[in-house]
């Protein structure tokens, strides 16, 4: 049985922003298995909304880590986590 | 917790001024007092805004040596350290030093130049993306497009820096961005925030230590940083609870304080990695848990409870479950706790005793036979003389590990060191930082032959500025840690670790202006130090010491910290 998560998050047009959240969810053990971005439509300006469907590469990654991890990160902010559990191997 | 925030000084007139003017004027602005750098095509106009500028720029030999300057320099001040190189090699041999940066949360900004916006992408001529190459070690980067956006992205940086868990900030700047005139605004305020420890959770952490038989303190490097030595100092003499400490939070409880067990981990004291082993309660502050204080994590601890302060949330659970989490600020957290036990003495006179006996029977010995040096002694005895202004900047090796074993160190401040990364050919560059941080103090580099020859080339600098750093280099002619393990866990396969054609570091550092000599033989070991100590400039101690030599007890990699090896 595998867990993926989706989790939501906003971010800046900022220069690196979107290398800076892919490169810690893959830097961290996650598997990045699903993707979506659109401009916020409830932000003026320049704000994005991003979907990642994730997947750690072994038991001991914890989402909740992750989590936090991004909430580090400067100009991105996690709005909302999901958690699946898929019988998929 | 922070790094002191900057005093801001008046803003100037806005006034119309270059991209690399505005720069100058923001440094100047922050507070900051010295800079260290290299110049280069991509970053002219900032060298060409420098002079005239308030600021004293410190001109090192390699950019990798300005960046563990810069560092070194935060460490021992507690200021934001700042570091410039240009574009291309110039950002990229900056690497090292950010990484280094990022390991041990120093706080420190990284300003590079980078090649005109209409060429970035066209693989122009020393372009880099440095903001791209650096992106996981930073704790932020800033690419700045708009020289109107310079104040706002300076008090930006030095803010993410200096504030929570402290860390390196890359501020990429192109050359028309330098080169642009502006009128820029000043005043660009960052509110501080500070998040207030949360009451029931300290309420919670005292029911856990009250409850525990055998509570043990884990300090790391988080209290320093938080500026929180003070109120753990308190916490431990109120409590009386046993503490260990990890590499970056030595001096955080002085060397010789009752209690104090000494580094845990690795090349920890059998003392604190039994504390550690036996515990019912570790009560972790400012750690992360770094495998060369655990050992195998499934063994460590086994039987302890976990009771964790840090600034940085993600910290907490990491590598461990924890009981109780305390987050925020460390320093008040830590004062509303004592302050919380001092209401009724603990009754852990059996684990205090336990630990203390411990402790007095492990105690390292300084009789090694033969006329050799002995280096775990000849540190032990250049602490102790240097006394309470000496501050320890180490490389990376077995010297480092003596070091932290065997020097006294009265505060947290006086043991500088790679820890996180390990950085070779940190311990001459950090010196030469720590030295322009405070010119009081007795600071002392203390390297091995390897990483000494990393950075060599600052010997220069030290010269140049007549920067008056004490260096004892202890040459054992191989790579000793390395040598070391290949003895040990590599059947005694000596691959790549001879270093016996070393140059004649006394001539060396003589060629580069700085007075030498050596030390050969045990009995020379006393008056050497002291002519080092008088020196009134730079002087570095050759000390000739045995290439056998290990670092002993040892904590075999990947094996708990119960499995402790003693030399023979």
């Amino acid at each position: 049985m595998s867990m993926s998560d989706t989790i939501h998050i906003q971010i800046d047009r900022a220069d690196g922003s979107l290398q800076r959240l892919i490169g810690l969810v893959e830097r961290r053990g996650f598997h990045i298995d699903g993707m979506s971005m659109a401009p916020d439509s409830e932000v003026e300006g320049a704000m994005r909304r991003i979907a990642l469907t994730v997947r750690g590469r072994d038991a001991a990654r914890s989402i909740d880590t992750l989590g936090r991890q991004i909430d580090r990160l400067i100009g991105v902010a996690r709005i909302q986590a999901q958690t699946f559990q898929s019988e998929a191997a | 917790m922070s790094a002191a925030a900057p005093a801001l000084k008046t803003p100037p007139a806005p006034a119309v001024m270059t991209g690399a003017r505005l720069l100058v004027s923001s440094l100047e602005r922050m507070g900051v007092e010295v800079v260290f750098g290299y110049p280069g095509g991509a970053i002219m106009p900032i060298y060409d805004a420098l002079t005239g500028s308030s600021l004293k720029h410190i001109l090192v030999r390699h950019e990798q040596a300005a960046a563990f300057a810069a560092d070194a320099y935060a460490r021992l001040s507690g200021r934001v350290g700042v570091c410039m190189a240009t574009s291309g090699p110039g950002a990229t041999n900056l690497i090292t030093g950010i990484a280094n940066a990022m390991m041990d949360s120093a706080p420190m900004v990284c300003i590079t130049g980078n090649v005109p916006q209409g060429v970035m992408g066209t693989d122009a001529f020393q372009e880099i993306d440095i903001l791209g190459v650096t992106l996981p070690i930073v704790k932020h980067s800033i690419l700045v497009r708009d020289a109107a956006e310079i104040p706002a992205a300076i008090e930006q940086a030095f803010h993410i820096a200096a504030s929570g868990r402290p860390g390196p900030v890359l501020v990429d700047l192109p050359k028309d961005v330098q080169f642009a005139e502006t009128v820029a605004p000043f005043g660009f305020n960052i509110p501080n925030e500070t998040i207030e420890a949360d009451a029931d959770a300290i309420a919670e952490a005292e029911r856990f230590i009250r409850a525990a038989e055998r509570p043990l303190i884990y300090i790391g490097g988080g209290v320093k940083i938080g500026r929180a030595t003070e109120a753990l100092r308190a916490f431990a003499e109120t409590t009386g609870i046993p503490a260990v400490a990890t590499l970056n939070a030595l001096g955080t409880v002085p060397t010789d304080a009752p209690g104090f067990l000494g580094m845990l981990g690795m090349h920890g004291t059998r003392a604190a990695n039994e504390a550690v082993q036996a515990s019912d309660l570790l009560i972790v502050m400012g750690a992360r848990f770094d495998d060369r204080a655990t050992g195998k994590l499934a063994e460590f601890a086994p039987h302890a409870r976990v009771v964790h302060f840090d600034a940085d949330a993600s910290e907490i659970g990491k590598l461990r479950e924890t009981h109780v989490a305390v987050g925020g600020e460390i320093r008040p957290a830590i004062e509303a706790l004592t302050t919380r036990m001092a209401a009724a003495p603990l009754t852990i006179d059996p684990w205090v005793i336990r630990c203390a006996s411990a402790a007095a029977r492990h105690a390292a010995r300084y009789d090694a036979p033969g006329e050799g040096v002995y280096a775990p002694a000849l540190l032990k005895q250049l602490s102790e003389m240097a006394g309470d202004r000496f501050v320890a900047a180490c490389d990376v090796g077995q010297h480092q590990m003596w070091a932290a074993q065997h020097c006294r160190f009265a505060r947290p401040e006086a043991h500088i060191t790679s820890g996180g990364l390990g950085a070779m050919g940190f311990g001459l560059p950090a010196g030469l930082g720590a030295q322009m941080a405070d010119p009081d103090a007795i600071v002392v580099t203390i390297a091995g032959d390897g990483g000494f020859m990393m950075n060599v080339q600052e010997l220069a600098t030290l010269r140049r500025y007549g920067v008056p750093l004490k260096i004892v280099l202890l040459d054992n002619s191989s790579l000793g840690l390395v040598r070391q393990w290949q003895e040990l866990f590599f059947a005694e396969n000596y691959s790549e670790i001879d270093l016996s054609d070393n140059p004649d570091f006394v001539k060396v550092a003589e060629a580069f202006g700085v007075e030498a000599f050596r030390i050969d033989r045990r009995d020379q070991v006393e008056a050497g130090l002291a002519r080092l100590l008088a020196a009134k400039g730079a002087c570095l101690a050759h000390v000739v010491i045995d290439p056998k030599e290990n670092v002993w007890p040892l904590v075999p990699p990947g094996k708990s910290n119960a499995e402790m090896m003693e030399g023979a």
